[in-house]
């Protein structure tokens, strides 16, 4: 690509806004929790906190009672089950609206896609509503059809509240998938339908052979920032269950994923002494996670952060 | 219900042949099956459709009505799909006994001005990287990049401390700050990207003819990179709107509530240990309406933005 010569000082003058900008709101706060990460800076420490080297990390990964990997497996599983079926509810969707016998598509293309148009955080206390025991519209449904003793913990119960969060985040997440194979399913050439027919395809084997693959390149990009930003998920389940509910105070709550979790150790009502140094060890061991999920993820096809911050936008 | 919507799709062009010819009765016995194969497909395809559209519109109804639904059809164990009384009291309570316009005020001057900075601190330098060759080029992308996975929430303790010596704890300008580390990052990059599409020779032409970089830059480059502003500005407008956790950290109640960003407002109207639904809902509606139109006039120029860079490399 041609560049323009232009002299050393006209260059540093163009960056200097951004990059000054950029030292003091992402560098330094990265590199202060990663100094943090090596001291034992709590509340009760704050005047006197000192260097304890790796401890803090020791303790995270390599002690018995670490919530780690307790909240790291139920984040990932999250994660799983989520994208699975932002798949599954996204591709059926798409392959419903590539439909030419529908018709009025117009008006299914809105409904479908409009919990992408609602704005996440409200949704998430509308949802909140929806699942509450007593005056939520989904016990009351419940009560009408099987009679007035009926009523499902929805946020109560942990395996009820880890389901309700995922039901959620489905539906605000579904239409993105949507979007993205209906984009790749208009893609296909009509000539490929007709050449499959003439071989013999069923609408089995053309769905195998011919339509995944060819929406595949479009999904895997999709798929892995979508993975990424709801391992990183922290507004719409804090807003919904604020990671509860908690059975043993021992334990993390079912819903309390790695965002919340850290959050919770700084913020929650119940944490009297915030262990900063402890948790900017937790955060940056996420860091390197999440970095190596993007890393991956960049070499498998997505180029640029610009999609991951469409997601942002809307999660 | 994947396997029987494409039966549709393919058997469709030979059935309406045997049709036309007027011998139904006659038709293989494989054709007669497939036809009916064709028809429950069909079923199957709207009952899809509607059970989508019922899960996609229900809890965005369901305010809708309790919007406009008293108390006492929203604090009942039994279900109310429409509002037996119809009032507007709810909207009414909203505006007058909830500090809801402050809210939104709020919000518009963190998301606006977080907009604004992003643009104003990143513009430069991603000109600069699109166009000049400089030792630490290559080094600066790749930063960029590590740092778009850096989620803010991360450094938390960080940035408490960094208001609070800055002394813009509980100050919205605060948040600001904070909100445009992801908005230099991400509108940098976004720029980049829409400039490494544009032809360079324009601005050698000028260089040649004696104007400056800088006159370059702001005559000629920064009006042909008006579409990629604008876009980035909306995202990074939209992104701060959900955004609860830092607003949380930085923003403390008043004794009102009226300093709040409208999620924070709305989270505290809902935990508020009178829950008014109803005017929950009727805040919800008047916030979420105008965002949801934006998105949909802005739908079709977020698009066109998309495929210019991103994904589309």
């Amino acid at each position: 690509m041609p560049m323009l010569r232009v002299k050393r000082r006209t260059i540093v003058a163009f960056l200097l806004p951004m990059l000054a900008m950029m030292a003091v709101i992402n560098l330094w706060p990265i590199l202060y929790t990663l100094y943090l990460s090596t001291t034992n800076y709590s509340e009760f420490t704050s005047d006197n906190y000192r260097f304890i080297g790796l401890e803090n990390y020791r303790q995270l990964l390599f002690s018995f009672d670490s919530d780690f990997f307790p909240v790291l497996w139920q984040t990932l599983l999250y994660v799983v089950v989520c994208v699975s079926c932002f798949l599954v509810v996204g591709m059926l969707t798409a392959l419903a609206l590539n439909n030419p016998r529908v018709k009025g598509l117009p008006f299914w293309r809105v409904v479908l896609l409009l919990p992408w148009a609602a704005p996440s955080g409200i949704t998430a206390l509308i949802w909140k509503f929806l699942f509450q025991y007593d005056f939520g519209p989904f016990n009351q449904i419940g009560r009408l059809l099987f009679g007035p003793q009926f009523g499902i913990p929805w946020l109560l119960n942990p395996t009820l509240a880890f389901i309700s969060v995922v039901i959620v985040n489905v539906w605000l997440s579904y239409p993105f998938f949507t979007v993205v194979i209906l984009g790749a399913l208009q893609g296909i050439p009509g000539e490929l339908r007709e050449a499959a027919r003439i071989d013999g395809a069923g609408p089995w084997q053309y769905f195998r052979h011919v339509t995944l693959p060819l929406v595949t390149p479009a999904l895997v990009p999709a798929t892995i920032l979508s993975a990424i930003t709801t391992f990183q998920m922290f507004n719409t389940v804090f807003l919904i269950t604020q990671g509860g509910p908690v059975v043993s105070a021992l334990k993390p709550g079912a819903t309390e994923f790695v965002m919340i979790y850290m959050y919770n150790r700084i913020l929650g009502a119940t944490v009297a002494n915030p262990h900063y140094g402890f948790i900017a060890a937790f955060a940056i061991t996420l860091f390197v996670i999440l970095a190596a999920l993007t890393y991956l993820g960049s070499g498998l096809g997505a180029r640029s952060p610009r999609a991951s911050s469409i997601r942002e936008a809307r999660a | 219900m994947s396997q029987q919507l494409p039966v549709v799709e393919i058997r469709r062009e030979p059935a309406p042949v045997n049709a036309a010819a007027g011998q139904p009765g006659r038709l293989p016995a494989g054709r007669r099956i497939s036809l009916l194969g064709r028809r429950l497909g069909s079923v199957a395809l709207y009952v899809f459709l509607t059970v989508m559209a019922v899960f996609a519109l229900f809890p965005l109804y369901y305010v809708v009505q309790a919007s406009f639904a008293g108390a006492q059809n929203l604090y009942t164990t039994d279900l109310h799909l429409f509002p037996a009384h119809f009032t507007l009291a709810n909207y009414v309570t909203a505006f007058t006994q909830e500090p809801l316009l402050n809210w939104i005020g709020n919000t518009l001057l963190v998301c606006g001005l977080t907009a604004l900075c992003g643009l104003i601190c990143s513009t430069s330098g991603a000109y600069a990287l699109a166009r000049f060759r400089f030792a630490g080029r290559e080094l600066t992308l790749r930063a960029l990049l590590a740092l778009q996975a850096f989620p803010g929430l991360l450094a938390l303790t960080a940035y408490y401390l960094l208001l609070n010596t800055l002394h813009l704890l509980n100050n919205l300008l605060g948040l600001v700050l904070i909100y445009s580390a992801g908005a230099v990052v991400f509108c940098c990059w976004n720029t980049k990207t829409y400039l490494d599409g544009l032809p360079v020779e324009l601005e050698q032409a000028a260089l040649l003819d004696g104007a400056t970089p800088l006159q370059a830059f702001w005559h000629i480059v920064l009006p042909l990179a008006t579409p990629a502003l604008a876009v980035a500005a909306l995202f990074t407008f939209m992104t701060g709107w959900n955004e609860f956790a830092l607003a949380n950290l930085v923003l403390n109640a008043n004794a009102n509530g009226s300093n709040l960003t409208f999620i924070l407002g709305l989270y505290s109207l809902q935990s508020d240990f009178r829950t008014p639904w109803g005017i929950f809902a009727a805040a919800s509606v008047i916030v979420s309406l105008p965002l949801m139109l934006i998105f949909f006039f802005a739908q079709r120029y977020f698009r066109s933005g998309l495929a210019q860079g991103g994904l589309a490399n």
